[in-house]
């Protein structure tokens, strides 16, 4: 196995990771979740060209990383999400394994609507960096990020091109939020197709895996997840078994809480709700890095 | 300011229009948070076997063609059902349309009503010549009536993955029954497409009825493939559809009348889309046509008329690109605000949630889609959909159909699954796709009817009313079939038997019904808009020509009038731009619970 980079090495080891949903802010540093910057030195080539255009496969940082790094959170604060790409897309293609920069340059493609760039992006990453579990993390997570954006049938295939990704980061490296990830994907699926044992069994390695590792209030929405994928199969006594011992483990998470003061038509309509494939899932792994705590995930 | 405005509109509906629009989405809220509202008693009576109407339609098989499952499956429709009173003798008949080859489709004449008040139809069509067209080379896919020579008697045109064919109605002969004449070489109707949906109306005001082909594939015949990629190339996005044709009514140098193909000239042939349904209605109360359509694997079009039938696409700034499966196009006045709403049926099943569309006309241009506000957004796999006010409380409902394939318990979706996935499936090629067999592919769906609560919002009441079948419905002829005044419904599923529902509403509102003849306009009066207004309210329809996917309700106007007890004026715009308002004198009063005819210019003739 190729030698890891220290905070991707420590964040694969189940730190303090989440991929979908809302919690409080995680209660761990993210300073060690943070890459280090390849090259501090500054540059004064730092203007951008004239006419920023797309990544395209073999990408390169022309300014050290963290300058490109923060010429696109400067581009980003006056609008101007091109050259923000731009930036980011040549930090990241030096930084690949950073999960922060990635999930930060997904955001902004989200607001520009550059699902496509976003993918292609990545992919091309994906091809120069094999051995990387976050870049196919980020990939799968850039077809999440289109999925609102599209047609019905669309959203199945960049669903299940998704779940692929989230796979290949799983078999570089499990980790909790490899197996939370993926099992909720599954979780997403229309029952019919018969996924959902699929996404209970993911997040059972998930909740195995939290057992060895530092206790964070996130990780009870795994129990969350995991009742929700017995509700699905109308298993309802092992529905509410997963989300009271969650509330034991995690007491005062928000999304147990919900989950079990509903009952019948009121608890199904907040859980059809949450897995409406039009709706955005949140996949800006803010509360990872000390963000806020988000609204608009399951 | 519009010809429908400078007619006098009144006060009242003017004032509705003005204030309703904007207070719409606040009511709407409002709505949603008030606990469901007493249960009309909207009630409906199956009586198709009584009636002599049952049907039991079959789609083509396409035998032992390569992948003939998967064209088969591809061309799972043609259950459609046109009303018309052809023969002119008050009372409206069906032509009911089968699919297979060889097999005759039904001319179910109405010979009135038995004992129980309960219509009778007798199956003619072999007698008076149109129980023809599934031949060997043709599926016959919807059916229209219209007069397209305006002689008073309406022609009967039938849809085809072919040629289209065109019945000219012969009057009755010497035994007093009525014949047609296949004239469709005669008229020009010789072009070949795989049309889905018809509708006619005077798109350019010349008094004649043009036609409007929905077609869904390429004009490539199914029967007698060259390539397996026929089918479409996207499906969210496809653009190798058949797109629509445009067919102007024109004079033939040997007199009568005739079509010629202006698809071009008339703004349509950059639309390339599956159309599986087309609807017209003056969108914009400008005097003319404007037409929508409805797109499967894409997005739908609206195409507003310059006065002189010629169309722009205006469908990005007034509806947005949309990537579902459009199934079906009325219009009406939901809300009752002066301005006809359109209803969309698209795909919103356990594994695709597409939703309906209600497009709440906003009255400058753009629509907003207020089928969830509504409660109008589920309807699983939808097929027809129908506004009419079926209680006659003065408030448009819409009936809808749904469900695609019922069989057996093995599901389709998990085995198509696996070919949308696949990154390397060329969707257009039918190789691509599994056979189905006897697979369940969205089927045992049940009908939805959605009640109009007044207050911009619908319950749904299937059940309740007695229309919650679980058959794969296609059609729905709406018409007053015994004279009663309650509208009621015939019901076309695929493979499946006919349903007749009568109305058996407790208690309904009044009503009025008018059937208007142009003499300046088209005789049918396609495209007259009529105000009606009793009891201080205001009533607006139009008088379409075959809104609808697979079907075509009677073209007599209905008006449910609430506890109205008298009619205070009816104002009707011809298609010819010609106004006219009726009113009783002074001292006198107009009844309620008639049915009334009109002649353009001409004022009520009995």
């Amino acid at each position: 196995m190729p030698r890891l980079p220290g905070a991707l090495a420590t964040l694969l080891a189940g730190s303090a990771v989440l991929a979908l949903g809302a919690v409080a802010p995680a209660q761990t540093s993210t300073a060690a979740l943070q890459a280090p910057a390849a090259d501090a030195t500054t540059d004064d080539a730092s203007t951008p060209p004239a006419v920023p255009t797309p990544a395209k496969p073999g990408v390169r940082p022309e300014l050290p990383v963290q300058k490109h790094y923060e010429l696109a959170n400067t581009a980003l604060e006056n609008g101007d999400h091109d050259t923000s790409l731009y930036h980011y897309e040549r930090a990241v293609a030096g930084q690949p394994d950073d999960l922060k920069w990635g999930a930060e340059y997904r955001q902004v493609a989200i607001a520009a609507e550059a699902y496509d760039r976003s993918i292609e992006f990545f992919e091309a990453l994906a091809e120069e960096h094999p051995e990387s579990a976050h870049v196919q993390m980020n990939l799968g997570y850039a077809h999440v990020d289109k999925i609102p954006a599209e047609g019905a049938i669309t959203q199945v295939i960049l669903a299940n091109t998704a779940l692929t990704h989230f796979s290949n980061s799983l078999e570089i490296q499990e980790s909790w939020l490899g197996f939370y990830t993926r099992g909720n994907s599954y979780m997403y699926w229309p029952a019919v197709f018969g996924r959902t044992p699929l996404g209970i069994a993911d997040l059972e390695k998930a909740i195995a895996l939290a057992d060895g590792m530092e206790k964070l209030q996130f990780h009870g929405r795994a129990w969350a997840a995991l009742g929700d994928g017995y509700w699905r199969l109308d298993q309802r006594e092992k529905m509410r078994e997963a989300w009271q011992k969650g509330s034991e483990m995690y007491p005062g998470l928000p999304e147990l809480e919900a989950r079990l003061a509903k009952e019948g038509d009121e608890l199904d309509a907040y859980l059809d709700a949450q897995f409406e494939t039009s709706r955005r899932v949140a996949t800006h792994l803010r509360e990872i890095f000390g963000g806020e705590a988000s609204e608009d995930a399951p | 300011m519009t010809r429908f405005q400078t007619m006098g509109r009144p006060a009242t509906l003017l004032a509705a229009a003005l204030l309703a629009a904007p207070a719409l989405a606040n009511d709407m809220d409002a709505a949603a948070a008030k606990p469901a509202q007493s249960a009309p008693s909207v009630r409906f009576v199956e009586v198709g076997e009584a009636a002599g109407a049952r049907i039991v339609h079959t789609t083509r098989s396409f035998g032992d063609r390569h992948k003939a499952q998967v064209l088969q499956m591809f061309t799972e429709g043609g259950a459609a059902v046109a009303v018309a009173d052809y023969d002119n003798d008050g009372d409206d008949d069906l032509f009911v349309v089968d699919s297979d080859e060889g097999k005759a489709h039904h001319l179910l004449r109405h010979d009135g009503l038995d004992g129980d008040g309960i219509p009778q139809f007798t199956d003619v069509a072999k007698a008076a010549g149109v129980d023809g067209g599934n031949d060997a080379m043709s599926i016959c896919a919807d059916a229209l009536w219209f007069d397209y020579d305006n002689d008073g008697w309406k022609d009967l045109l039938v849809a085809r993955f072919g040629t289209p064919l065109l019945f000219r109605n012969l009057g009755p002969g010497k035994d007093g029954d009525v014949t047609f004449e296949d004239v469709s070489a005669a008229v020009g109707l010789t072009a070949f497409g795989n049309t889905i949906g018809v509708i006619a109306f005077d798109a350019d005001a010349d008094g004649w009825l043009d036609l409007l082909l929905g077609n869904y594939f390429q004009p490539k015949n199914l029967l007698a493939l060259e390539t397996p990629n026929v089918l479409p190339n996207n499906l969210d996005y496809a653009d190798n559809g058949g797109g629509v044709t445009f067919w102007r009514n024109v004079p033939l140098e040997g007199g009568g009348r005739g079509f010629i193909d202006r698809t071009k000239e008339g703004g349509w042939s950059h639309h390339t889309g599956w159309t599986l349904d087309l609807g017209h209605a003056d969108l914009d109360n400008d005097g003319d046509q404007d037409v929508y359509i409805a797109g499967d694997y894409g997005t739908d079009r609206l195409f507003i008329n310059r006065g002189d039938g010629i169309f722009d696409d205006v469908t990005e700034d007034a509806i947005g690109f949309d990537t579902r499966k459009g199934m079906n196009v009325d219009m009406g006045d939901f809300n009752r605000d002066g301005y006809l709403d359109i209803y969309v049926t698209n795909i919103t099943d356990e594994y695709m949630k597409e939703c309906n569309m209600l497009w709440h006309n906003n009255a400058d241009g753009t629509f907003i889609d207020l089928s969830k506000e509504t409660g109008t957004c589920d309807s699983d796999w939808g097929w027809a959909a129908k506004f009419a006010d079926f209680d006659n409380d003065g408030w448009e409902d819409i009936f809808t159909v749904n469900g695609l394939r019922s069989r057996t318990d093995e599901n389709y979706i998990p085995v198509l699954l696996e070919v949308i996935i696949d990154p390397q499936t060329d969707f257009s090629d039918v190789n691509s796709y599994p056979d189905i067999g006897e697979m369940t592919w969205s089927g045992y769906q049940k009908q939805r009817y959605f009640h109009n609560l007044k207050d911009g919002t619908f319950k749904e009441m299937a059940g309740p009313a007695g229309v919650d079948n679980d058959l794969d419905g296609r059609g729905i002829g709406v018409g007053d079939f015994d004279l009663d005044g309650g509208l009621d419904f015939y019901q076309t599923n695929a493979n499946q038997p006919t349903l007749l529902y009568m109305n058996s509403t407790e208690s309904p509102g009044s009503w009025l019904q008018m059937t208007l003849e142009g003499t300046k306009s088209n005789r049918d009066a396609i495209g007259a808009r009529v105000l009606v207004t009793a009891g201080g309210e205001t009533y607006l329809r139009e008088v379409n020509g075959g809104n609808g996917y697979a079907s075509q309700s009677t073209t007599r106007l209905h008006f449910g009038l609430g506890r109205a007890k008298s009619v205070d004026r009816i104002e009707i715009r011809w298609p010819s731009g010609a106004t006219e308002e009726i009113a009783p004198a002074e001292g006198e009063t107009m009844n309620v619970d008639q049915i009334l005819r009109i002649k353009e210019g001409k004022g009520l003739s009995r």
